[in-house]
């Protein structure tokens, strides 16, 4: 579910890479005072999209602070917070949490179950500010593995529930800009759910878990590039609406991540079989 | 509404990025956070939103026109507003309603002329009860399907169905149309990452490009010390 909202770093200009990199930091600044260390280990940079993005589109008021790194201990960071960092700080916990639950019920992890536990009292907070995020979240994750269950091949219907969530997640609020956000969002969810499909597919024949692609794995002598047309018609849909958007303050960014970061772990994954 | 090009302040031929700005510095003027004490703060609320509408129309505009595609698509809210009749398929649907009216009409031909009416008034979920409710499948009600689907986000669904509409009746002209519509996102994206070069080439790492930058730069300068220096020199 997570890593696949990427940069690719080789295609990056420095100074856009030290932007991008600071609203992540400012995100674990934000995880580590909103939620502790436990929300410290929730960070992803697939969030930071989303935070980059709403940044772009609402040019707030952002912080810029000087912060020690818990990963680099010698070194100090630049770290960039506005109102969307708080936010997505409240997302990022919510599908950490989800994940955990998901994984533990389907997998039966133990460690999963424990960290759920551990996120627990911060979704009762969180559960004040964003009932119908979370309610979204959970009800949607309920139906994908109901639908699982029952071996559902349609990808449409099972990306879509997963897009479904992602659309909840964009639309940080009701505006002018709640359907395009709901649009790039739900077909970003559909591209992350076939994509986390590709790439574990492999995996799922072994462990005889579902993945909708598995059928096609062994039949499709054109698997891998089959999978990059689907792939592609959702991240053009995607695409498309976002250029739609009235986003000038890092766009390069974005397009660097929506045109080219998107496909890294494709390319790894491919290469790789 | 007047033209929005001219709400904007812009000419028809702008940049998407000029109308963009415009938009900006424009929304940033009428904005009501930022008219709170001015007098006429109604006045720049009304303006606010005709900004807001002058632009999200020419934007819609130009994404019908580079793509091929009409305000149809997937519709995460239901309630998009008027934009104006852009949808040409809009068009021909009016034929085949008038095409359609007869006494020797059957259930089928009336759920499919419902399923067209809901899908004109996007009400896409209706569409699909419908036709599924249809057991003779021929090419326009993989059309219909094609639409409804594409209505609601099921993009893969939409696709094939599309291209078996125009399998079943390869002369339609309609059916050619919307599979060229689905196909064109992934033409006009693809062509958007052309700027990037190493999306999809294995071993790009940044490393690796690290690496081959230091070892160009040791055969130019032979100093191996610095990149974009003196040559031979120390910095």
């Amino acid at each position: 579910m997570f890593g696949y909202i990427a940069i690719n770093k080789a295609e990056m200009k420095f100074k856009d890479y030290d932007v991008y990199h600071s609203y992540y930091c400012g995100l674990c600044k934000r995880l580590k005072e909103s939620y502790g260390i436990r929300g410290q280990i929730t960070l992803s940079y697939d969030m930071t999209f989303l935070i980059v993005l709403l940044t772009g589109l609402y040019e707030p008021d952002t912080r810029e602070v000087t912060v020690n790194c818990i990963a680099h201990p010698l070194e100090k960071h630049l770290a960039r917070t506005n109102e969307y960092t708080d936010y997505a700080a409240a997302v990022n916990l919510i599908l950490s949490y989800f994940k955990c639950k998901d994984d533990w019920e389907d997998e039966r992890r133990r460690r999963r179950y424990i960290e759920a536990r551990l996120l627990y009292p911060h979704m009762r907070t969180i559960q004040q500010q964003y009932p119908h995020k979370i309610a979204a979240v959970s009800d949607n994750l309920r139906r994908l593995s109901e639908l699982e269950r029952q071996n559902e091949q349609n990808i449409d219907l099972m990306a879509g529930i997963f897009g479904n969530i992602m659309s909840e997640i964009f639309a940080c609020r009701r505006d002018e800009w709640e359907p395009s956000l709901r649009k790039i969002g739900f077909f970003l969810g559909k591209f992350i759910y076939l994509m986390d499909a590709y790439e574990d597919v492999e995996k799922d024949i072994a462990a005889g878990t579902y993945n909708p692609f598995k059928e096609a794995y062994q039949k499709d002598s054109l698997f891998a590039e089959n999978s990059r047309h689907l792939l592609t018609l959702m991240m053009a849909e995607c695409s498309r609406e976002f250029e739609k958007l009235p986003i000038l303050l890092h766009v390069d960014i974005l397009r660097n991540i929506l045109y080219s970061g998107v496909w890294c772990r494709y390319t790894e994954v491919t290469s790789r079989r | 509404m007047i033209n929005p090009y001219s709400v904007l302040g812009v000419s028809q031929s702008a940049s998407d990025e000029e109308i963009k700005k415009a938009y900006r510095s424009l929304s940033r003027k009428y904005h009501p956070d930022a008219n709170i004490n001015n007098p006429n703060k109604d006045q720049a609320e009304a303006r606010f939103k005709e900004v807001q509408q002058a632009y999200q129309q020419i934007m819609q505009e130009r994404e019908y026109q580079t793509s091929g595609s009409a305000q149809d698509g997937y519709d995460s809210s239901g309630d998009f507003g008027g934009f104006g009749g852009f949808g040409s398929f809009r068009g021909f649907s009016g034929q085949y309603r008038q095409a359609d009216a007869g006494p020797t009409e059957s259930e089928d031909d009336l759920h499919m002329k419902a399923a067209s009416n809901f899908i004109n008034s996007r009400h896409y979920r209706e569409a699909l009860n419908l036709l599924n409710g249809i057991r003779d499948r021929n090419a326009r009600w993989f059309y219909y399907s094609a639409l409804a689907n594409s209505g609601i986000g099921n993009n893969v669904i939409a696709l094939q169905h599309a291209q078996e509409a125009l399998r079943l009746e390869p002369n339609n002209f309609q059916y050619q149309l919307l599979v060229n519509r689905f196909q064109s996102g992934g033409s006009w994206y693809q062509r958007q990452q052309d700027p990037y070069e190493t999306t999809y080439t294995v071993g790009s790492s940044w490393c690796t490009k690290l690496c081959i930058a230091n070892i160009l730069c040791n055969l130019c300068c032979g100093s191996g010390m610095c990149c974009g220096g003196v040559p031979g020199g120390y910095i």
